[in-house]
């Protein structure tokens, strides 16, 4: 600790330990218990506690009747916790009877403060951090801890509960881990009592007809698995295995969710031999014994596992598919094999489930489809997957809700009454649709979920959201449909499709809804940038509409299609597609147009998004050597940096010194590889001296914008301003031909004037700048220790323990004044 | 038995990231989802994990609610949706929907920006995020799914604030996001219907205060930028761009023009025209002066407050600058602060530190800044002092408040205050505690058209702000319960009506003869005879009204008010008037009424 601090420490603690003394807001504290936590980390607490004795002082105050706050005596508990982590400290605090009174039934346990919620989560907190060492574990049975923590578990909060669970799993790890001399024997006869207290009463639980207790028990065992590895956690499931088995003969199955948490983490545990101990008998039965909207998640869970009986895996994702199963079975136009599930007879119970009650129905259904979207992509997936009747479902449902289905059943309508228009099934179909196209399907399935697609895009009921996913979809199943593999184009199926797609897009680009008009830019700039340079696709989107009303967009009145008309415009104008056949009389006129329509969003736009979206863009057209720039990038470079530099919005300046960078970069050559062993290129750095290659970035102003940024009162962009300069500073060194002079009356002008920018004062221009100046410039300045600075976050002064001291001192006796205001 | 669930994970017995999840009548949903922005580590937003244990947020949650824009009620949304993965709707009011983003973007650049933070949520991720937000009108009842309802009151407190009804059948909740019972210059004050529901979930960060005239703290204010500007000081007003700003611009604007003032007034960052469209656009969310003067000036046009720039700082004279943030710990009003500080003549109501009286602050690269100039704190915010939050209470007529969004200790005052004066439950849970009200089922009563025939040929139309009783027979067939005459109860029934006829002998004394005395018995039974007759019947619990019978003697006859009770059911959340009120009338909803 530093003095500073510690000379302001007492003062505090005698604050903290006064009632009348309210606390200026509940962060002060927690910070100050991570300084703290901070510290003991670093060195001894011990030395702490004997080099501030007002740290006691305030930790024995606490203990005196009075009416302190609940707050500050549950940070005490919590830093006494911090402190007795480590076992010399903990000595100490024992032999002023300090532990027992703050955590014994002496202790807030039994008085009025107990009450407060905060106080008994510091309380745990305290002797979480505590029970670090095999004296913790002596004092935690003496002083009769292990109940209270029991019966915490059901407390009334669910922050104390769900601690008080992790301390349990805590204790019980740490009193296997067994003293110095070695763990515990395997036989649970021979753990330690702590220990045997605790599965003692976690099989009392798990007897117990209680729905709480039992899912108590449950969370602490599957915490106590998903954490503990060592060989004792199997001797404890052996044990523990019937009782959990025997809750599966109960009716309906107590604490399902719990139960299926703990058997997947038990599957899971590394430490476990899942054969020998009947798990996956128990996994089997519980399967079958849970209901459909209970053993999904297992089921799931089952199939990601890595090493599980086939047999088991196949009744998992059988259980998985039988809803959708169902449903395929109800809307079958005819009699026959739907392709899921077709040895079993559909599930009544999952039939039962889907029909009588909407909520359930589509509880269900979601659910079922974002398990299967889930585990599509995983390796271990089943084999093989029945990708056509899951396609097939996945229409199936959307034509449910969109109300094309057509079923002939009397399930069938129930289903198609259930689903109309329902937009979460839609929008959980609509994902899983997207997923099922990383795999290819039927010809005419595929078809139909172009069609379904389509039906979605075009329809005048589909929610914004809807729609979002929609568009998504479709840009995957387009990324999926060539049929030559590793060709990226279109097939002709596809672009079939464009063609019916391009007016959808088109009237969606005319929403009123501003989220539709905005996932349809993004739709359209996938595209743009995927098949922008693919003849079918060029031509069909020239033959719509559609670039024309991109570029109207640019003035739409919401700013975030603003941004994306100005994203979508740019990738349509670097593939040539924002014009039509340029007349042979005004060669590339539309092209200048939207170079000046997209300056005038910089320069004018009141919002930051398109100003933002046109930097990028105009970054992105200068690195691909854009025909409209190309012709006079000088002029262009030079015209965009004196707009940004004048933004408001600190990232439209930082991109202005991304631009800086590729211009930079294009002009004296990329920055060299620092990797040893990388293969370099040859340097494209011109043969002419330094300053003659300077020469163009004088001309554009960049070292007046980038030196006003160095000095900007945003963080970023003075960072990313220093990196550039640093980088310039390197090709200056690695140039030998350079011994220009240090000093020179510009270059102390020069200088005296970044002294008043830095001051804050950024009135006066720097003027036309020549590369010597700027190169001696350079070297005069400390950028590495600029560099330094600006690495530390702009608070770290706020954050620093010294701050935190003076602005708890500083509220005492003012709080009454100005009380909280929240806006 | 049915019961609504109250879990605050943020904003219980503290201020700051509201978020509490209610579950009412199988429903669940989550109201607002703010952050804490005294952390800049995952303890500024709510620990979302205690939501569900098993399943996806968004198969879990019916729908997310954001009462208004303020970053303690809406900061942590884009985490929500787009980190932590819930899809499912969220609503928020038309003005909120479009400033929330603006400050959400905000305070995700000071974060990456002033803190240097990775893993913070993205532009794109503000914008998905609010793509999936349903925007809801005043008082348009919004249907989430086939039986959750919503609806959003006018709250006060900032441009686009409101509550929100909550309602699963018969059940409902009403929780206040922040509101303001009093209008201020530029806002109307919160209203709501008188609308009865289960429970009322309020706000309480003045539950101990009871907040002097508005028009003191205006006056001090104006008196004091006032003295400043005299003396040829500047005055620096660090604000938040969109809310209590546009209140202090009004201020100033009417004050310059009546004083004819002419120091020069700036509202930095180009704010000014962003808050003025929004004010505009939503107009109607104004006070009632701004509207009605609208036509004729629009009150955000603003004569005298001009655009600032940053080399403006510098000009000799006076001025006073609006400058944000509020909090005065980075940007424009930071950068101004460092600039006037120094001089014992300007003025600047700032951040903590200041606030709490250092004069000496150490700014980054370890300069160390010396405050000469007066620091003054008036405080402008929008919230309920305790007379308000009783006043929407009486308004409201809950059966149960829950406090949110406050300190323990002042809660616990009014707590009492609410027990006490207005004889309803009241909870305060802490984070993470879950309040549990049990509710009566909901019991649906047809009435045949033949007594709802009769009770209109009495010449009263139906109405539905005078409940009226209604007598009838309750018959429950095929576990469906309906309301019928007598007479047609006994046929359907194929009961024979049976009449009971009480008698009882009387001794008289009397010594006049016996004509005499039979001719006074005979006058006295005539003036009196209803009364004594039932006196007589022994039922003289039936005379002490309505409520209190009903109430005394669940098993009594069934009253009901028929204009409701044809929509509603035979309960009839109706306090005050209605007859089945009290134990919220479990099963049976009323008893054969036999002809006597």
């Amino acid at each position: 600790m530093d003095p500073e601090c510690s000379q302001l420490l007492p003062a505090l603690c005698a604050v903290l330990a006064d009632p009348r003394q309210p606390m200026a807001d509940d962060t002060c504290l927690e910070k100050l218990l991570d300084w703290f936590k901070t510290i003991t980390e670093a060195g001894s607490s011990l030395l702490l506690l004997q080099e501030n004795p007002c740290l006691v002082e305030l930790l024995c105050h606490v203990l005196k009747p009075q009416d302190l706050s609940s707050r500050v005596l549950s940070f005490s508990l919590r830093l006494t916790g911090v402190f007795a982590a480590q076992e010399d400290c903990f000595q100490y605090l024992q032999q002023g009877e300090l532990l027992p009174r703050l955590f014994g039934e002496a202790g807030p346990l039994g008085g009025a403060a107990w009450t407060a919620p905060t106080v008994r989560s510091g309380w745990i907190q305290g002797l979480r951090s505590l029970a670090q060492h095999p004296s913790a574990l002596h004092f935690l049975a003496d002083c009769g801890a292990v109940d209270t923590i029991f019966s915490l578990q059901g407390d009334s909060s669910l922050f104390v509960a769900s601690a008080a669970g992790q301390l349990l799993v805590h204790i019980l790890s740490l009193s296997m881990r067994g003293p110095a001399e070695g763990p515990p024997g395997l036989q649970a006869d021979d753990w330690p009592a702590c220990a045997q207290k605790i599965v003692g009463h976690i099989e009392e639980s798990l007897r117990s007809t209680a729905a709480p207790q039992i899912t108590q028990a449950l969370n602490v065992l599957t915490t106590t698995f998903g954490h503990c590895h060592d060989p004792w956690t199997q001797v404890l499931w052996v044990q523990l295995h019937p009782l959990v088995a025997a809750l599966l003969e109960k009716d309906p199955v107590p604490a399902a969710h719990s139960l299926v948490d703990l058997l997947l983490s038990v599957a899971r545990s590394p430490g476990l031999s899942s054969s020998s101990c009947g798990l996956w008998e128990t996994l089997a039965q519980t399967l079958s014994h849970l209901s459909p909207t209970q053993a999904g998640l297992l089921a799931l869970g089952i199939l990601k596992l890595q090493d599980c009986p086939q047999a088991l895996r196949a009744q998992a994702f059988a259980v998985l598919l039988q809803p959708l199963a169902c449903v395929l079975k109800a809307t079958a136009q005819g009699p026959g094999p739907s392709g899921l599930l077709d040895s079993t007879s559909a599930d009544s119970v999952t039939a039962d489930i889907l029909l009588p009650s909407k909520a359930a129905c589509v509880g269900l259904l979601c659910r079922t489809l974002a398990h299967l979207e889930l585990l599509l992509p995983l390796p271990q997936r089943p084999c093989p997957w029945p990708q056509a009747p899951l396609l097939g479902a996945a229409v199936t449902l959307l034509q449910l809700c969109g109300g094309s289905g057509s079923p002939a059943s009397d399930e069938g309508r129930q289903l198609c009454t259930l689903l109309l228009g329902c937009v979460r099934v839609q929008r959980a179909a609509l994902d899983f649709l997207g997923t099922l196209s990383q795999e290819t399907g039927p010809p005419e399935l595929v078809t139909q979920v172009f069609a379904v697609l389509l039906e979605y895009l075009r329809s005048p009921d589909s929610s914004p959201t809807v729609l979002k996913k929609a568009f998504q979809a479709t840009f995957r199943w387009l990324l999926s449909s060539p049929r030559t593999p590793g060709c990226s184009d279109l097939d002709s199926h596809a672009l079939l499709f464009l063609r019916e797609l391009l007016p959808v897009l088109q009237k969606r680009l005319c929403s009123p809804c501003w989220e539709v008009r905005d996932s349809g830019l993004e739709f359209l700039t996938q595209m743009t940038r995927r098949w922008g340079g693919q003849a079918g696709f060029r031509h069909a989107l020239l033959a719509s509409e559609v670039p024309r009303l991109t570029e109207q967009l640019l003035r739409d009145p919401e700013s975030y299609v603003r941004a994306s008309a100005v994203t979508a415009m740019g990738q349509l104008s670097s593939q040539g597609l924002c014009v039509p056949p340029a007349s042979p009389e005004h060669p590339g006129g539309q092209q200048k147009s939207l170079l000046g329509e997209l300056l005038h969003i910089l320069s004018t736009d009141s919002e930051g998004f398109p100003r933002r979206a046109v930097m990028q863009v105009f970054t992105q057209w200068l690195r691909d050597s854009h025909a409209d720039v190309v012709g006079d990038t000088e002029q262009f470079v030079a015209g965009v940096l004196q707009v940004a530099g004048q933004d408001l919005d600190w990232e439209v300046r930082a991109q202005g010194l991304e631009l800086a960078l590729v211009f930079l970069e294009q002009t004296l050559g990329p920055p060299r590889s620092h990797c040893p062993y990388a293969v370099t290129p040859p340097v494209a750095a011109p043969a002419s001296p330094l300053t003659q290659a300077l020469q163009p970035l004088c001309r554009v102003r960049l070292f007046e914008f980038a030196f006003r940024a160095l000095f900007d009162c945003d963080r970023p962009v003075a960072q990313k301003s220093c990196d550039l300069l640093l980088l310039l500073r390197a090709k200056m060194a690695s140039s030998s031909s350079l011994q220009e002079p240090r000093s020179s009356p510009d270059v102390a002008s020069v200088e005296a004037a970044l002294q008043r920018w830095r001051a804050g004062d950024q009135a006066q221009p720097l003027g036309d700048l020549e590369p010597e100046v700027v190169l001696a410039v350079l070297r005069s300045m400390d950028l590495e220790g600029l560099r330094g600075a600006l690495a530390e976050s702009s608070d770290h002064v706020e954050k620093s323990p010294q701050s935190l001291l003076q602005d708890m001192l500083a509220t005492v006796g003012i709080l009454g004044e100005n009380e909280a205001d929240c806006y | 038995m049915p019961e609504i669930r109250v879990t605050p994970l943020g904003a219980g017995q503290d201020v700051g990231r509201s978020c509490i999840l209610v579950s009412i009548a199988g429903k669940n949903v989550m109201l607002d989802c703010g952050m804490h922005m005294g952390f800049n580590d995952d303890r500024r937003f709510p620990d979302f994990s205690y939501i569900t244990r098993s399943g996806r947020l968004t198969d879990f949650l019916d729908c997310v609610i954001i009462s208004h824009f303020h970053l303690d009620h809406c900061g942590a949304l884009p985490y929500f949706s787009e980190m932590v993965g819930y899809d499912g709707p969220i609503y928020m009011t038309h003005p909120t929907q479009a400033i929330c983003p603006i400050l959400l973007e905000d305070y995700r650049k000071i974060a990456v920006d002033k803190k240097g933070e990775a893993n913070f949520f993205t532009s794109q991720m503000i914008k998905d995020c609010m793509k999936k937000v349903v925007a809801v009108h005043l008082h348009q009842t919004v249907q989430v799914d086939d039986e959750l309802e919503i609806k959003a009151y006018y709250a006060g407190h900032v441009l686009g604030a409101a509550m929100f009804q909550i309602k699963v059948g018969s059940e409902s909740v009403v929780y206040t996001g922040d509101y303001n019972m009093t209008p201020d210059r530029h806002l109307g004050a919160a209203w709501i219907d008188r609308c009865r529901p289960n429970l009322l979930i309020t706000e309480s960060t003045y539950a101990t205060t009871i907040r002097d005239s508005k028009r003191c703290r205006e006056r001090d204010f104006l008196k004091k930028v006032h003295e400043a500007v005299e003396r040829g000081g500047k005055v620096l007003i660090p604000v938040f761009a969109l809310g209590r700003a546009q209140e202090l611009c009004i201020l100033l604007e009417t004050f310059w023009e009546r004083m004819n003032l002419k120091a020069p007034i700036y509202f930095s960052t180009g704010l000014t025209e962003k808050a003025n469209h929004y004010y505009k656009l939503f107009i109607t969310w104004t006070n009632q002066k701004i509207r009605k003067t609208f036509v004729q000036r629009n009150m955000f046009e603003f004569k005298h407050i001009k655009a600032f720039d940053r080399a403006f700082a510098d000009n000799p004279g006076p001025m006073v600058v609006f400058a944000t943030p509020g909090m005065l710990h980075a940007g424009q009003s930071l950068q101004i602060f460092r600039k006037w500080a120094g001089n014992e003549k300007n003025m600047g109501t700032v951040g903590h530190k200041i606030l709490s009286g250092q004069r000496k602050l150490e700014m980054e690269g370890r300069q160390v800044l010396e405050v000469k100039m007066q620091v003054e704190y008036m405080s402008f915010s929008a919230h309920a002092d305790a007379k308000g939050i009783m006043q929407l209470v009486g308004q409201v007529e809950p059966e149960g408040v829950l406090l949110v969004h406050g300190e323990a200790k002042k809660m616990e005052f009014l707590k009492q205050k609410i027990e006490q004066e207005l004889r309803v439950s009241c909870y305060m849970p802490a984070n993470g505690e879950t309040v549990t009200l049990p509710t009566s089922p909901s019991i649906p009563v047809g009435i045949s058209l033949g007594l709802l025939k009769r009770e209109m040929a009495q010449g009263l139309l139906p109405d539905a702000k005078k409940p009226r009783l209604l007598h009838g027979t309750l018959i429950m067939k095929d576990s469906n319960f309906r309301l019928v005459s007598s007479e047609q109860a006994l046929k359907e029934l194929g009961l024979a009506e049976h009449q009971l006829r009480f008698t009882c002998r009387v001794h008289l004394h009397d010594p006049r003869k016996e004509q005499e005395t039979a001719l006074r018995v005979y006058s006295h039974l005539k003036r009196w005879a209803p009364r004594s007759f039932w006196l007589g019947l022994g039922r003289s619990g039936a005379r002490g009204g309505s409520h209190c019978a009903s109430r005394q003697r669940p098993q009594g006859p069934l009253r009901a008010a028929p204009s409701r009770w044809v929509r509603d059911c035979g309960v009839h959340p109706h306090p005050g008037c209605c007859p089945l009120r009290g134990p919220r009338h479990q099963g049976a909803a009323g008893v054969l009424d036999l002809p006597g």
